[in-house]
């Protein structure tokens, strides 16, 4: 049952093997937080390069996997503290996303409420399958592109990762503020884009 | 059929909330920031009369939850999931990375 674990026990792994079997899943966790793939490569190779200097602290206790995935957050997180230490971004220097103000502009005195075309519906949609479905990646992708990096960052180290406000602050350099108006507009674009990109089209193919 | 004297009322009473409180756009930015923070009396409030008077928003603060709910449970999986996303380390990536790894033995 553990036979790979019992055999890594004994022997430091061949760094070949190694970047072939793990290499694409850690460049892809990089990828999705970094969006920068000379800077996701970076990260991957001092992820490959600790392990092998460590590995008899890992001496086969749980998943390889997830082993290297812990040491892959660690140098995303010195990535982002390195880059904000070198060049600090002043308030509002960058934007943080759309505002979308057409989502909530109304020509029938009630302004600043949801436009018709705009307001959310229900979805039909089972979240734990959600995630299982490649088409649904495609999507998502698709829908946080045209938002700026840092934003993009940020909503997913809050929404994939679940790290705390105050870890993203200080890796980003930015106030819980700057943070909150980001996480925002991230919301509101995404929750939009799925919704008129997946959900509506995946409750049309439900009724045919 | 007119609509009886409870719901003429009902319908009264939500037309003037409406009216009072803070509108749809504001109420998304709280919502995403009951995700951030803790909210104040006052705020939690204005949320639960809001809902009860607009489906929209009540439907927004669902999938907000919903989208976190399921990204968070399957954070391990999206990388081998995602083929969108790229398609993986490059070879000449992948060699570099293999040259450094047997010279820093």
């Amino acid at each position: 049952m553990s036979e790979a674990q019992v055999t890594a026990k004994v022997a430091i792994p061949d760094p070949g093997i190694w970047v072939d079997q793990y290499g694409d899943y850690l460049f892809k966790y990089a990828m999705f937080r970094l969006r920068d793939s000379y800077a996701a490569e970076d990260v991957v190779q001092e992820t490959f390069l600790a392990a092998l200097r460590g590995y008899e602290n890992f001496q086969g206790r749980g998943s390889e996997r997830t082993w290297l995935v812990g040491i892959l957050k660690h140098k995303i997180t010195d990535h982002y503290r390195r880059i904000t230490r070198e060049a600090p971004l002043g308030e509002g220097q960058e934007e943080e996303g759309p505002e979308h103000p057409e989502f909530f502009t109304r020509t029938d005195g009630w302004d600043n409420h949801w436009n018709n075309n705009y307001a959310p519906t229900e979805w039909h949609a089972n979240p734990a399958q959600l995630v299982e479905q490649s088409d649904f990646w495609r999507v998502f992708h698709e829908c946080l592109s045209p938002l700026p990096k840092r934003t993009a960052t940020a909503f997913t180290f809050r929404e994939v990762d679940g790290l705390k406000s105050e870890e993203i602050c200080e890796m980003l350099g930015i106030t819980a503020n700057n943070l909150w108006v980001m996480l925002h507009r991230a919301r509101l674009h995404l929750r939009n884009c799925l919704e008129m990109n997946w959900f509506k089209r995946e409750a049309g193919r439900v009724e045919k | 059929m007119s609509l009886g004297f409870y719901e003429k009322g009902k319908h009264a009473v939500r037309f003037w909330l409406l009216r009072r409180l803070p509108p749809c756009k504001e109420m998304v930015e709280i919502v995403s920031q009951s995700f951030e923070r803790p909210l104040s009396l006052r705020e939690r409030i204005i949320v639960k009369l809001h809902f009860w008077i607009c489906v929209w928003c009540q439907w927004y603060m669902e999938h907000l939850k919903m989208l976190r709910k399921s990204l968070r449970a399957k954070a391990d999986q999206i990388p081998e999931m995602d083929s969108a996303l790229s398609p993986g380390l490059s070879f000449e990536a992948r060699e570099r990375i293999k040259r450094q790894l047997s010279g820093g033995k």
